[in-house]
Formats: C-alpha cells, sequence, structure tokens
C-alpha cells in the first residue's frame, strides 16, 4: 500500500504542494502574531521624531502624507517630509510649521553627506536657521533668503534648502484648499 | 531511533563534535565565507547571525530527517529549499518585530540564510540520509562551529579596527590607545580576510587542523 503510493508519478508534485501548503500557513500564522508588534513600533517612531520638533505635541493624524499635530485636543501645528539631493544621497527631512505655515523647526532624519562638511547639516547651528521663517525666506542668503550656507558645503546647505522650499510650498497650497 | 539506539549518546557526540573542529564549516570546509566577511565586522552581528543559522540549521535538520523517507528523491533538492526558506522567513519576521538593530545591521544577508552553502549542504548530505536523533547532533555541532569561527574573526576584527568590544549595546571593555586610534582598516572587508587567512594558517600550524 506505502509503496504504491510512495511509486505513483503524481506522488512528487503531491508532495511537493503539500509542503508548500503547510508553510505558507505557517508564515502566515506567525507574520499574524508579528505585524501588530511592528505597526505599534512603527507608529512610537513617527512620534518620536515629531516630538523633536514638537515637544509637547498630544497626538497626531496623517493625511494625505501631512501629519497634523494635536496639543491639548487643539490643532498646534503641521509636519511633511521632504528628500533632497545631496553632494552624495538623499537628504530625508522632516519639517515642522505652525499654524501660520512658519516654520517651527526641522530635523535630518537621514544623510549620506561627507563627514565634517556636508554632514554638518544636522548640527543645530545649521537647523536652527530655519526657526520662524515663512516661506519666501527659506533661501540661501546670495539668493535673497535667509538661511546661511555652511562653509565648504554649500551644494549640501542648498539641497536642504531646496528640498525644504519646493515641499513646503506644495504643502501650505494643499492645506489652504 | 531505530538500530542506531545503540550507543546512540557516543554516536551522538561524535557528530556533534565533529562540527565544531574536524569539519569546522568557516575554518575548514572554508563554506559561507560571504556572510561571514560581511557580519563579522562586529561581534554583536556575529552573535545574531550565529543565533539565526543554528536556529535554522537545527529545525531544518529536524524536519528533513524527519520527513526523508516520505521525500521523493525527484523534488527533494524544492522540498529542502522550501522547509530552510519557511524557517529564515520565520527568523527574519521575529528579528524585525523584536530585534529591530540586529534586524537592520544583519540587512540582507539574514534572508540569504537561504541560500547558504552550510545549511542547504547539511541537509543534502546528512539529514536526508540519517535519523532525527544524528540530525541534531549534526545540526548543533556544524552550527556551533560556524558560531565559533563567527565570534572569533568578529572578536579580532571589533577589537582592532575600533579599539573596543560592544555587545548589546553595551561597552564591555576598551583599549587604551587602540581606541583613539582604531586601525579601521579591519572594520572593513579586506580586513575580514586577511583575519580569516591568518586565523586558519594559525589552526594549521599549531595542528588543530589535520589534512586528511
Amino acid at each position: 500500500m506505502l509503496k504504491k503510493i510512495l511509486s505513483n508519478k503524481a506522488y512528487p508534485v503531491i508532495f511537493l504542494a503539500v509542503i508548500v501548503i503547510i508553510s505558507v500557513s505557517l508564515l502566515l500564522l506567525i507574520s499574524s502574531i508579528t505585524s501588530p508588534v511592528l505597526e505599534v513600533r512603527k507608529a512610537e517612531e513617527t512620534k518620536s521624531t515629531l516630538e523633536v520638533i514638537f515637544p509637547e505635541m498630544g497626538s497626531y493624524e496623517i493625511e494625505d502624507e501631512i501629519y497634523v499635530i494635536y496639543r491639548d485636543g487643539e490643532k498646534e501645528g503641521y509636519a511633511f517630509r521632504a528628500t533632497g539631493n545631496g553632494y552624495s544621497g538623499e537628504i530625508d527631512i522632516l519639517v515642522g510649521l505652525d499654524t501660520n505655515f512658519k516654520i517651527k523647526g526641522i530635523s535630518i532624519l537621514s544623510q549620506t553627506e561627507t563627514p565634517g562638511l556636508g554632514a554638518r547639516i544636522t548640527e543645530d547651528s545649521f537647523t536652527g536657521q530655519f526657526k520662524g521663517m515663512d516661506l519666501s525666506e527659506v533661501a540661501l542668503k546670495p539668493e535673497g533668503g535667509g538661511v546661511d550656507a555652511i562653509t565648504g558645503a554649500t551644494i549640501s546647505s542648498g539641497a536642504v534648502v531646496d528640498a525644504i522650499r519646493d515641499k513646503m510650498a506644495e504643502v501650505i497650497d494643499e492645506l489652504k484648499e | 531511533m531505530d538500530a542506531s539506539n545503540k550507543g546512540g549518546g557516543k554516536k551522538f557526540l561524535k557528530e556533534f563534535l565533529k562540527g565544531i573542529i574536524i569539519t569546522n564549516p568557516v575554518f575548514i570546509l572554508a563554506l559561507g565565507l560571504c556572510p561571514t566577511l560581511a557580519v563579522t565586522n562586529t561581534v554583536n552581528n556575529a552573535l545574531g547571525m550565529s543565533a539565526g543559522v543554528i536556529f535554522v540549521l537545527l529545525c531544518s535538520n529536524i524536519i528533513i530527517s524527519g520527513i526523508r523517507k516520505a521525500t521523493p528523491a525527484l523534488v527533494r533538492i524544492p522540498v529542502f529549499i522550501v522547509v530552510i526558506a519557511t524557517f529564515v522567513t520565520i527568523l527574519s519576521l521575529v528579528f524585525e518585530a523584536y530585534f529591530p538593530p540586529l534586524y537592520e545591521s544583519l540587512g540582507i544577508y539574514l534572508s540569504l540564510i537561504v541560500v547558504n552553502c552550510i545549511i542547504l549542504g547539511r541537509a543534502e548530505a546528512f539529514a536526508s540520509k540519517n535519523t532525527v536523533l544524528l540530525s541534531i547532533a549534526d545540526g548543533l555541532g556544524i552550527g556551533l562551529g560556524f558560531a565559533i569561527a563567527l565570534i572569533m574573526i568578529s572578536f579580532l576584527r571589533e577589537l582592532l579596527g575600533t579599539g573596543g568590544i560592544e555587545i548589546f549595546g553595551r561597552q564591555l571593555f576598551e583599549l587604551p590607545g587602540l581606541s583613539s586610534y582604531p586601525l579601521a582598516f579591519f572594520i572593513s572587508p579586506p580586513g575580514a580576510f586577511l583575519v580569516i587567512g591568518i586565523l586558519m594558517a594559525l589552526f594549521k600550524l599549531t595542528g588543530v587542523i589535520k589534512d586528511e
């Protein structure tokens, strides 16, 4: 009886199919356990990055990739991500706006610029300059704006400024509608 | 557990010990060198990778030897791959959810355990021909041999390359002098080749490795 099953021509196919079915159901089970854990952690990560700019925030909502920040039930501001092309890769920036669309603060989430030169865009002396600016001021000083570029890192500085200005214009248009 | 149960303890021990020294996967068989080179830049990564490989090797050895009599020779390789891939996916889901920093630093090498020749090699050469018990011994031994090799290489690389050893975010110790002027070369991939080569040569010299 057993030998007959084992020598059947269809047996290898059926055997493989059974193994695959067992494997898939096991993986579905495990991912249903781990995916809620992942979601909770991702939400916590987003919140802690937002808290860098809005230290006293209560909760946030996401609308069309724009974060709306609430504090004590009232709207405190907005935040969005901007991506710039730096000297040696993408620069990921989080920008916070207050309800008058002035910059509340920015934070560089990730960058691969040259250490000691372009990488200084993450320092407070650079990111702090943006505080309180409105859209028209977001440009390097030679271009009529209010941002001092980092010495020796004009490309990195410009990439941050351009990325923020372009995305900020888009976001303000969207919010005003 | 048939005839081999007689004197099983001794045989178990023999299969277990063989993987650690006589057929150490990295130093003797020179298998799985790609992940070895990539993840041995810190002791922390080496520990994570070792735990992963031991888990996958042990589980896949158990399942494959358990179903060896029912597995048709025609589809045995696809069956092995599916079994191994299942355990690797479980591992990467668990790492991603519960050990995110480790998951990120191991990167693609975690999923590449699927095609790690050590694991597929053990499935084909040992687990598909031996009892479950002996396959457990084999998996543990080879896995531990891999882990010992990884830890030795990463210990030397991290020590020389950064001047200290850091495990699970805690600084274990630091060498004054070396930590201010670390030999960053050892953290880079060529440094891994050098360390593996020197260790192999040392083992050969001291007679730990014997020509068969």
